[in-house]
């Protein structure tokens, strides 16, 4: 914390010193960016300095000030239409809508703040430019900056694109989405026809809350549960199973590996959605399993074992049955991957530590934990995170095999969530199938989705990130 | 001792056989109702009574209201091909830059992009709608292939893991050499990593032929020509068309699976020589 | 065709319009007090004169018609939403071409797209601005459509009166707080019994009780889905209990969980108790049917065709059989369903899309949506002229059946109270019904 105000004092006396010990085309830059540039004969970067000076002008002023000014209210003006019955023909007011307020003001927000760290560095570089000039030193001219941009700057050009992708499409829509938490976002108060606005933590006092008449709290808790456990289990299951699978094939007994590989990872080629859909299918009240369980009569051994009370296995609509099945058909689905991600992994293990610890005599279990999943676990940590991260987020595998569930539970029912719901699909559910489109809720548990795996991640993260493990093998 | 071997090898590969056996359950019930002549879910046979080609006739020659399947082949391997170059592109820049180069808010830019990419993309749906709509964007296959490759460069990790393994030895050796940032780029680090990028390059060719979710919200049309096949699929499995349509969805599903089988399979050759590769960096 | 004139141009004759259309409706008093007839009303007022003698008033749409004509320059582009099924599409474009004809001044550009009316609302309110100007919808969504200020309220008619033309069910169910919002299409989005005549009698699906007995002398099944607050409802509102829209429109009032609900609900968990009595959705129904399992089930029209697969000849509909309560045997009542064709508010070609509109739903177009698919006409006369085992059975029906008017707290709890019903999860059931209460009337904010 220390650290982080110390370095934004520097940034700020860095700006300062620049603006006070620059010359006169320094000065000058402050008001129009590209004269620092110009006055030292880099003409053409001037010029597309100044350029994006006038574009950014050009935004804000014509484009998004107008949305910007009603972000404190989102809107006042309702839309009022009058049809006239003569001419058949409408006229509408010029009404608000807030989504688009809320959206565009996010946007030249941002566009304002990237512009004054923009105008900032600016300063700064012609300042640096000056004192080259004055120490005699080279200045670049644009070709030679180009060079720069292919060499020692060249994360700058490798960068550029993605990050423009990536502020579009992720950070401004989560901006937008967090924003939405805040407000009274729903149904009730859709645009464009009507409006919403500001709210305050009362969203957040709704989840963990348990009063009459609403139930988020409690199936707030439930479902964040079941959403770990589920993770947990997910990730290990098909980890373990995949490695595990991996040695078998790669087995130096077995025959065929690459038939034996061929014919699981064929099961990866069909889109999930399509195999999810036909398994939930499969086991459906009604489905194949269960008609084949009824020609050999084996449901009606377990009802008469009182161990169903239903003329068939309730495979996806029975709290329990259902969580395991969706453990067992998961590890269904994620075991070829891991198998073909460990497969490649496997094959790179240091063959002679294997080696020696077969010539010390180590048995194959002990090889195993002592040495194959060492080396796995080292390689694959992140993606274990990632997996876990993954499958708090896994929106498919159970958005589509239980379609057909029905909770029993009156409590979740009312909070329109199931028994077997992730934590993100029952905010999908929340904004797709429920008819109050309570975005305002979706949006709060999408919050605590996002701060359970940010934590998660910086915890076990930090190590990798901050250690100098990524230089280990290089 | 050998008996023994024997012995073990039987299981392993009785094992195995199982295994596959019950992994490519679901696979075979598609592929037989696939040519079943029972439009519907059968529920007491798991082979059809009548076997027919007619289900693939209906689906790739006679596009009706319901179902254009070629048309939606032919945007999804567009939307694929394209959403595969840019954001392999991205990945593998995005890659490097990170891996390879050491520049100022470097690891800070790392973890940020991380945790980004941990907010529920379900949740940011419609706020990425309204952006595309700002730009003019949605119901076009442009605007699909946005969606799905501009946030790709988040998706970084794994490729710059593989990057690392790369030795900085060759890189620097090449620098001394006067080669600049962008050659080493593409002709040191690139070649060493074919693996990587057909692992890259396969997974966002996948991407638009498996979503369904991003693809509905973001493609507004109802005229079926304008879908994806997994628009399309899913939209056969509602409730007033299952009846009649599921063998058709299920010839629908073994379509897709073939150029993507066609992939992996190549893909696992790439992985075999990924282990050449590791044997340089060893 | 010829253009009949029902439409009013003026303030008062709109007041009557409006009432008019809302003819059955329960409520007509506060039509003045919805924004939508606020707006149609206040223009009007400016010119208003006397109302005018029928001949001018049909003089004065012509007029309309020929002001919007003349007005309109290039080409109308226009987007309908209707039923992705084969059948409904080729109807639709069919009575596309003739409404191209019949307005051959002018050029359109007419794009009908396939979008089921079950889930016409979720894709409409993703995005107003952007969905179709003409759209089918079930009647259930009209309410949130309405909030969500999505349709263009009925205010004038230009070629025919939907209000007298159609049934007063369906005008009612276009209808919301007196104004009509919707132009009624068919007549048959409700639900009936189906079964097997060969197997079952008349006498066995009189009742509930008979069937059961009869299903399980033959070790077969009959079917019902439980789990879905839509077909659920029936019973509860056969024996008189209630579940409706309260007065904001938004939330419900329900006293399932009375002394009347406790004995229906206890009936139904009796009903359930026998091991011939599925809970099964539709999809899977059909495919039991096609097995020979299934003998009787409570389903529409949409499903006949697969029904008729499976039966064969033997097909028979009727209406919903009774139950028994405390002794008495109660007639199952359910919801009434129809199609209604909707203008979207922020439709950009506002007039042609109205136009359009009627022209889908008047006599001579419902009578062909008739005859090419399963469903039943809104309109009295075209109705007359259809009949089907389904359309009778509805009809026999129709007298116990409510218009839907549930807010959107209904679903879930009720799908869930019907689901413990069923598997008898719900020991108590007086609780399990102050859960499910509890869950339907929460407050939405």
């Amino acid at each position: 914390m220390k650290r982080f105000f110390k370095a934004l004092q520097k940034y700020f006396a860095d700006f300062g010193t620049a603006v006070s010990k620059g010359d006169i085309w320094v000065k000058l830059s402050l008001i129009i960016m590209g004269m620092g540039y110009i006055g030292r004969g880099q003409v053409i970067k001037g010029l597309i300095v100044t350029a994006l000076e006038a574009g950014f002008v050009l935004f804000t002023k014509n484009i998004s000030w107008p949305y910007i000014s009603k972000l404190n209210t989102l809107g006042t003006v309702q839309r009022e239409e009058v049809f006239d019955p003569l001419t058949m023909t409408k006229t509408v007011n010029d009404y608000d809508n807030s989504l688009l307020i809320l959206l565009m003001g996010v946007l030249g927000i941002c566009v304002i703040v990237a512009f004054i760290f923009l105008y900032i560095a600016n300063i700064k570089a012609t300042y640096r430019v000056m004192l080259r000039k004055k120490e005699g030193k080279h200045v670049n001219n644009f070709r030679e900056d180009l060079r720069e941009l292919i060499n020692d700057k060249f994360h700058i050009t490798l960068l550029s694109l993605p990050a423009i992708g990536v502020l579009f499409m992720c950070v401004l829509p989560i901006i937008f989405m967090v924003c939405i938490a805040f407000t009274n976002y729903d149904a009730a108060h859709q645009p464009p026809s009507a409006l919403f606005t500001w709210v305050g933590w009362k969203n957040f006092l709704t989840l963990i809350q348990n009063k009459q008449g609403s139930t988020f709290g409690y199936a707030f808790g439930k479902i964040l549960i079941w959403t770990l456990i589920w993770a947990a289990l997910a990730t290990v299951t098909t980890y373990i199973g995949g490695i595990l699978l991996a040695m078998l094939i790669n087995h130096q007994d077995t025959k065929l590996k690459k038939m034996w590989r061929t014919l699981f990872v064929i099961t990866i080629a069909i889109p999930q959605f399509v195999t999810l859909l036909l398994i939930s299918k499969m086991f459906g009240n009604y489905g194949i399993v269960n008609g084949i369980l009824q020609q050999l009569h084996i449901t009606d051994f377990m009802q008469e074992m009182g161990w169903i009370s239903t003329s068939y296995v309730p495979f996806m609509t029975s709290s329990g049955l259902t969580h395991v099945m969706i453990i067992l058909i998961n590890i269904w689905v994620g075991v070829p991957y891991q198998m073909l991600i460990a497969t490649g992994i496997l094959m790179n293990i240091p063959s002679d530590q294997l080696e020696s610890a077969r010539i010390d005599g180590a048995n194959k279990f002990q090889i195993f934990w002592k040495i194959t999943m060492p080396y796995m676990l080292f390689i694959t940590g992140p993606s274990l995170v990632t997996g876990f991260i993954g499958n708090i987020n896994n929106f498919n595998v159970i958005y589509l095999l239980t379609g057909d569930y029905v909770t029993t539970d009156a409590s979740l029912a009312a909070a329109n969530a199931k028994d077997v719901d992730l934590l993100i699909t029952w905010l999908f559910k929340i904004t797709s199938e429920s008819t109050l489109k309570q975005y305002y809720m979706a949006s709060v548990i999408g919050i605590v989705v996002f701060i359970i795996c940010a934590t998660l991640t910086l915890v076990t993260y930090s190590r990798m990130i901050k250690g100098d493990s990524e230089e280990v093998f290089q | 001792m050998k008996a023994k071997r024997v012995v073990g090898s039987f299981f392993r590969h009785l094992l195995l056989a199982i295994l596959a056996f019950i992994w490519l359950i679901p696979i075979v019930w598609l592929f037989v109702t696939s040519f079943s002549t029972d439009p519907g879910i059968r529920t007491t046979h798991f082979f059809p009574e009548h076997w027919t080609f007619l289900n693939y006739q209906k689906l790739l020659f006679q596009p009706d209201t319901v179902a254009n399947f070629p048309a939606w082949f032919k945007n999804s391997m567009i939307i694929g091909i394209f959403t595969c170059i840019i954001s392999s592109a991205f990945v593998l820049m995005v890659s490097y830059a990170f891996s390879c180069m050491r520049f100022p808010a470097r690891k800070k830019l790392m973890s940020f992009s991380i945790i980004l990419g941990m907010f529920p993309g379900v949740l940011s749906m419609i706020a990425i709608y309204f952006v595309l709509k700002m730009f003019n964007l949605t119901d076009s296959l442009a605007g699909l292939i946005v969606v799905y490759s501009a946030g790709s460069g988040l998706g970084f990790l794994i490729c710059k893991g593989f990057f690392d393994t790369i030795p900085a030895s060759l890189r620097e050796s090449a620098k001394i050499e006067g080669a600049s940032e962008l050659v080493v780029f593409t002709r040191i680090v690139i070649p060493l990593s074919r693996p990587m990028i057909v692992y890259t390059v396969i997974n966002a060719f996948l991407a638009p032929w498996m979503d369904f979710v991003m693809a509905k919200l973001m493609i507004r049309s109802k005229d079926p020509a304008d879908w994806t096949v997994a628009i399309g699929l899913y939209n056969i499995l509602q409730k007033t068309l299952i009846g009649q349509y599921f063998s058709i969805f299920c010839a629908g599903g073994v379509i897709v699976a073939i150029p993507i089988s066609i992939l992996f399979i190549i893909m696992q050759k790439f992985y075999v020589e990924g282990i050449t590769g590791g044997a340089v960096k060893g | 065709m010829k253009k009949k004139l029902v439409a009013v141009l003026m303030t008062a004759a709109m007041a009557v319009s409006l009432a008019a259309c809302s003819g059955a409706a329960e409520t007509t008093d506060n039509a003045t007090e919805t924004p939508a007839a606020e707006a149609t009303e206040t223009p009007a007022a400016d010119t208003a004169e006397e109302p005018a003698a029928e001949a001018e008033i049909a003089q004065g749409s012509e007029d309309a018609i020929s002001n919007l004509i003349a007005a309109t320059e290039g080409t109308v582009d226009l987007t309908l939403w209707c039923s992705e099924l084969e059948s409904y599409q080729n109807t639709m474009k069919e009575l596309v071409d003739e409404f191209k004809t019949t307005y051959s001044d002018v050029d359109f550009n007419i794009t009908i797209g396939a979008q089921s009316e079950s889930t016409c609302k979720d894709e409409i309110l993703k995005d107003v601005e952007a969905a179709a100007d003409v759209f089918v919808f079930a009647d259930d969504q009209l309410n949130e459509l309405v909030q969500a200020g999505a349709l263009q309220a009925v205010t004038a008619t230009y070629t025919f009166d939907p209000v007298a033309a159609n049934g007063a069910g369906a005008v009612n169910a276009a209808s919301l707080n007196g104004v009509c919002y919707a132009y009624p299409l068919t007549a048959s989005n409700g639900y009936f019994l189906i079964y097997d005549k060969s197997l079952l009698s008349e006498e066995d699906v009189s009742s509930w009780e008979n069937l059961v007995a009869a299903c399980e002398a033959q070790g077969k099944k009959c079917g019902f889905d439980f789990a879905n607050g839509w077909y659920l409802y029936g019973f509860f509102s056969g024996a008189g209990c209630n579940c409706t829209l309260a007065e904001d429109g938004v939330n419900n009032v329900c006293d399932w969980n009375g002394e009347t609900g406790l004995a229906v609900a206890e009936a139904v968990k009796a009903l359930c108790s026998s091991d011939a009595v599925i809970s099964i959705g539709d999809a899977d129904a059909r495919a039991q049917a096609k097995d020979g399992d299934l003998i009787a089930y409570v389903d529409g029209t949409w499903a006949i065709e697969d029904f008729q697969a499976a039966y064969g000849d033997n097909l028979a509909c009727v209406k919903l059989p009774t139950f028994d309560v405390n002794g008495s045997a109660v007639q199952q009542g359910s919801f009434a369903g129809y199609k209604l064709v909707g203008v979207n508010s922020y439709s950009k070609n506002v007039g042609w899309a109205m136009l359009l509109a009627e022209y889908i739903t008047n006599e001579a177009s419902q009578l062909k949506i008739g005859a090419n698919t399963q469903e039943g006409p809104a309109n009295i006369n075209a109705a007359s002229q259809i009949s089907s085992p389904a359309l009778s059975a509805l009809g026999a029906q129709s007298a116990y059946a409510d218009l839907q008017r549930v807010g959107g707290n209904f679903w879930t709890p009720a799908g869930t109270l019907g689901q413990s019903l069923y598997d008898g999860t719900a020991e108590d059931v007086q609780k399990a019904l102050d859960d499910a209460v509890a869950g339907i009337t929460a407050a939405a904010e």
